[in-house]
């Protein structure tokens, strides 16, 4: 990595992020003789600790801790400010790096600006309250039919969301993003709470899942009998860990707690069909069974 | 019901009947039948599970009440020959109990079902799940006419207290009380809810009760809206148990059809609707007020009680939850009478209860005993007792909340308070046998894991003392516990139980806490002496082949998924323990008449990894091998 830094180094450092460590960064960086950027998002510098009053565990005044480097920052030559202002992208390798910079508008000459605060106090609108205009959601095509039709069938019932996440669930095996976000929009829960439900629960997934999911007993009937290990079997032969896909988008392994056939233990599901008494010797021929369906799977998919 | 024909087969559809393939049991046994000209007088009636599920795929012959058991296609054209033709059952496919030779052709002469008293599982394999004739053809829908017609909602609250019905959900709450406190409440609308989340692992009680009578879950759920007052009922039922939610929707639309549920129900101003509701695979949705939380669409994690649901539940309305079991056990109450109820079973707990007898045992299957029966009647005669004539070492009640029973007590009854005092629970009804060959250490891994897994993280105690227990418990099956470790971990287990929120937190310790208390020579031995008794704990043992019973087949060898195992035709094989993953498969394979692969663990290892250095060695292979050539 060094031995690419050698001629083409530049004497400037850009800091993000005006808080406390940036502000100590900047400044450590100034001291020892190198141009600073420092780039926050917000229209000032001082981040959180501006808004505390007690540090912990010391106790100690934050405004006091804060104060000084504030001043220092504000009138050192070398470091510049570069206020609510976003990082675009950045390339380069380390020791000259290109960054691009957004500035968010402030409606405001800050060459002239003072900061008396007057426009403040006179501003009409100052205390209407301004709400940002949501942006609609709109679902990809090839969603629209099926998902407007699940939130339709349970909208007015109470407590819709349990039934629209599980027949979304049946539909598509998994939650894309924007059908979560349709789904908050169209009966108003808000997306926070509705992620939370989803990745509550075991048969729910963020991720597309297999074309069949692999369920191998884990409760206790079947843990007794060994269903550990062939656990370990399937996820050897398949190659993938535990709640995860195969490559080709075949399998998916899951433990489950228990599918009631306990008598048949140890079990493994895959999709409708049930494998009972099943040995680690069956293993193989239960995944080459499946190659067939595989072999078609490739084709609708190619 | 339909006309009676001369014979009929009640062939067992419960899932896991239905999983052994049961339903091409009936295509071949229809085929067989209209070959043989005999469809006008045997008829084919898929029931629900019938509990001797070990046997599956099976049926029941009526009227002779014949049992056959492990059908498969290709007997079924003898079996429809030699019986229903020409009248001589088949012997072959009858119960043969085990170790003797005599088959058993009676159902009621096979000890499984001898020992059981059915009164939740009446009907089970009698009934076609999916008729409502058959259930009304068995009294069905008697109790609800005789409380619409003769009893005012405080009768029913009083007759069910008097019965001493406690439910059958795992706390074992007397059923009266709760509809008392409910029935109480002037808040309306009040809503009834039935429990068939049945998150336990190795227990099934529920979905059977649902899968071959759906109708008294109905039944039962409308006369415990009219004890309290409400019109809405929902089930809450696993979404694992797709063949169950699909026999309750098919019985509610029937009993809709025939004026049993709905509007005006039998005539009277009494209405009530059931919604089913699913789960979806959370185990501590079945805890009462996380359940409410997933109905209403919230986070499912569970409450401070009180409020408890009976007086703030649902929508912050009085709600009523009950177990499937408990609920099932309703119409049979009203209509024999609660003094007729509780004569069965001992002084506090009453009736019967059904557990699922899983595990290492001859017999496993869906029982229903009257409480009070011991449990050594229950493994031994029910059940038949262990496979291969193995020890028994203890059982498994009241699942991930329960504990390990050692054979000690094996002649306690079983009921609420003496499983309580064994340090175990009643639970909703699993029972896990386990013989010689189960580690306790594993077990309670195995249990701390699954709470682990399903703790819904609100309570600290709970969230991080599972992770430190399950972190413990795995160094020490690790074969790297230390001196303490048991202390530690009874002592962390008391500050989980005290300081967690709702029932999960509360009973995570007990696995643990068990079986420290019945089998702590079992931890000494892992901790000290790096030694797992069971055989079990990956960590602590080794695979080695006897070299004076190989006899060089190459099984093992072509069988060996990390190719550990090193020789030649008719020379003894050697397993090279730097690539031995501890599969087992080699065991699986080789011929049980030779028996060559030995499970070993502790010092035994040591004697033999001098035992396997000499094998190498070229004297001794000069010696020796000859012998098998
Ligand atoms: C973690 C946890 C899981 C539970 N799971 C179930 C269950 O699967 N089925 C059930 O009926 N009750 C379950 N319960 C018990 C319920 O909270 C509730 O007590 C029961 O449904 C009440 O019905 P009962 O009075 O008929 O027993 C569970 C409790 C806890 C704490
Ligand atoms: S005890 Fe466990 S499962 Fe129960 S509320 Fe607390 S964290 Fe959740
Ligand atoms: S424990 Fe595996 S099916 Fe019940």
């Amino acid at each position: 990595m060094f031995e690419n830094i050698t001629n083409s180094k530049i004497g400037s450092a850009l800091v993000v992020g005006g808080g406390i460590g940036g502000m100590q960064a900047a400044l450590d960086l100034a001291e020892s003789g190198i141009k600073v950027y420092l780039v926050d998002n917000k229209p000032s510098i001082g981040g959180v600790m501006a808004q505390l009053d007690k540090t912990f565990p010391t106790n100690d005044c934050a405004m006091c801790t804060m104060a000084p480097r504030l001043v220092e920052i504000g009138r050192h030559k070398d470091i510049e400010k570069i206020t609510y202002s976003e990082i675009e992208s950045i390339i380069g390798k380390p020791g000259n790096f290109k960054v691009q910079l957004k500035k968010k508008p402030r409606y405001v000459d800050e060459k002239k600006c003072t900061g008396c605060g007057a426009c403040v106090s006179n501003c009409p609108t100052r205390n209407s309250v301004q709400l940002i205009e949501k942006e609609k959601v709109a679902l990809q095509p090839q969603y629209v039919e099926k998902v407007t039709s699940i939130i339709n069938k349970h909208r007015n019932r109470k407590g819709p969301l349990m039934p629209i996440l599980q027949e979304v669930n049946a539909a598509y095996n998994y939650f894309p993003e924007n059908v979560l976000k349709y789904i908050s929009q169209e009966i108003d829960y808000p997306l926070s709470h509705i992620t939370r439900v989803a990745t509550f629960y075991s048969s729910f997934s963020l991720k597309p899942i297999g074309k069949y999911t692999l369920n191998v007993c884990m409760g206790t009937a079947c843990y007794v009998r060994g269903s550990g290990i062939l656990l370990e079997q399937f996820s050897e032969k398949l190659n993938v860990k535990v709640g995860e896909t195969t490559e080709d988008h075949l399998y998916t392994l899951k433990a489950v707690r228990c599918i009631g056939c306990c008598g048949l233990a140890p079990v493994a599901t895959i999709g409708e069909s049930v494998y009972g008494k099943l040995q680690a010797k069956d293993i193989s021929g239960i995944i080459e069974k499946k190659k067939n369906e595989a072999v078609e799977y490739a084709k609708v998919n190619n | 019901m339909a006309e009676k024909k001369r014979i009929e087969l009640m062939v067992c559809t419960g899932t896991g009947c239905f999983a052994g393939g049961a339903y091409q049991i009936i295509d071949e046994l229809k085929k067989e039948l209209e070959l043989f000209g005999l469809k006008e007088e045997v008829t084919v009636v898929a029931t629900g599970c019938n509990g001797f599920c070990g046997q599956g795929p099976l049926m029941v012959v009526l009227p002779d009440n014949i049992f056959y058991g492990w059908l498969e296609t290709k007997d079924i054209h003898h079996l429809v020959e030699e019986h229903f033709l020409k009248g001589r059952p088949v012997k072959k496919l009858m119960f043969i109990p085990p170790e003797q030779k005599e088959p058993l052709p009676l159902i009621s002469d096979i000890p499984f079902f001898k020992k059981q008293l059915l009164i939740v599982l009446r009907n089970k394999g009698i009934i076609d799940p999916e008729k409502i004739t058959d259930y009304i053809a068995r009294d069905g829908y008697l109790a609800i006419s005789k409380v619409l017609s003769s009893m005012n909602p405080i009768d029913v609250v009083n007759e069910i207290l008097k019965s001493g019905l406690r439910g059958r959900g795992g706390a074992g709450f007397p059923t009266g009380r709760k509809w008392q406190v409910a029935s109480q409440q002037s808040k309306s609308p009040k809503y009834l809810i039935a429990n068939c989340d049945e998150g336990d692992p190795g227990a099934y009680m529920d979905r059977s009760v649902l899968e071959s009578d759906p109708h008294s879950v109905i039944e039962g759920m409308t006369i415990a809206g009219y004890a309290i007052g409400s019109t809405n009922g929902f089930i809450y039922v696993r979404t694992e148990y797709p063949l169950a939610i699909k026999r309750m929707r098919i019985a509610i639309e029937q009993a809709q059809e025939y004026g049993l549920l709905g509007k005006n129900i039998l005539g009277t101003n009494f209405n009530f609707e059931i919604e089913i509701r699913e789960g979806s695979g959370a185990f501590v949705c079945g805890e009462e007020t996380s359940l409410i939380h997933s109905i209403e669409g919230n986070i499912p994690e569970p409450r401070q009680r009180p409020p408890f649901p009976a007086q703030e539940g649902l929508w912050g309305c009085p709600t009523v939850i009950n177990n499937v079991e408990t609920l099932a056990n309703v119409p049979v109450i009203i209509s024999r009478g609660a003094d007729w109820f509780s004569n069965i079973g001992t002084e506090t707990s009453k009736g019967t209860k059904i557990f699922s007898l899983v595990g290492k045992i001859n017999n496993t299957g869906l029982i229903e005993v009257p409480m009070g029966i011991t449990l050594r009647e229950v493994v031994y005669e029910i059940g038949g007792g262990i496979p291969k004539d193995k020890k028994f070492k203890a059982v498994q009640t009241g699942g991930p909340s329960g504990g390990c029973i050692p054979a000690e007590l094996l002649d306690s009854p079983i009921d609420f308070e003496s499983l309580q005092k064994a340090g175990s629970m009643m639970g909703s009804g699993g029972m896990i046998v386990m013989d010689e060959d189960t580690c306790v250490v594993d077990v309670a891994k195995f249990f701390i894991q699954f709470t682990n897994d399903e703790s819904c993280g609100k309570c600290v105690s709970c969230r991080d003392g599972s992770d430190a227990l399950l972190e413990v418990l795995t160094r020490i099956s690790n074969g790297e516990g230390m001196d303490g470790d048991v202390e530690f971990l009874t002592e962390l287990a008391e500050s989980v139980k005290d300081a967690s929120m709702c029932g999960l937190g509360q009973t995570l310790p007990n696995p643990v806490l068990s079986t420290i208390r019945y089998f702590k020579e079992e931890y000494e031995a892992h901790i000290k002496e790096k030694r797992c008794p069971a055989l079990v704990c990956r960590n602590l043992i080794e695979y080695y082949i006897d070299p004076n019973k190989c006899v060089g087949c190459l099984l093992c060898i072509k069988t060996c998924p990390t190719e550990a195992i090193k020789g030649e035709s008719k020379h003894i094989h050697i397993i090279d323990q730097e690539k031995c993953s501890k599969c087992g498969q080699c065991m699986e394979v080789c011929p049980p008449k030779i028996s060559a692969i030995l499970k070993i663990t502790g010092k035994d290892i040591n004697n033999m990894v001098q035992l396997t250095e000499l094998i190498s060695c070229k004297e001794w292979k000069k010696e020796h091998e000859p012998a098998h050539s």
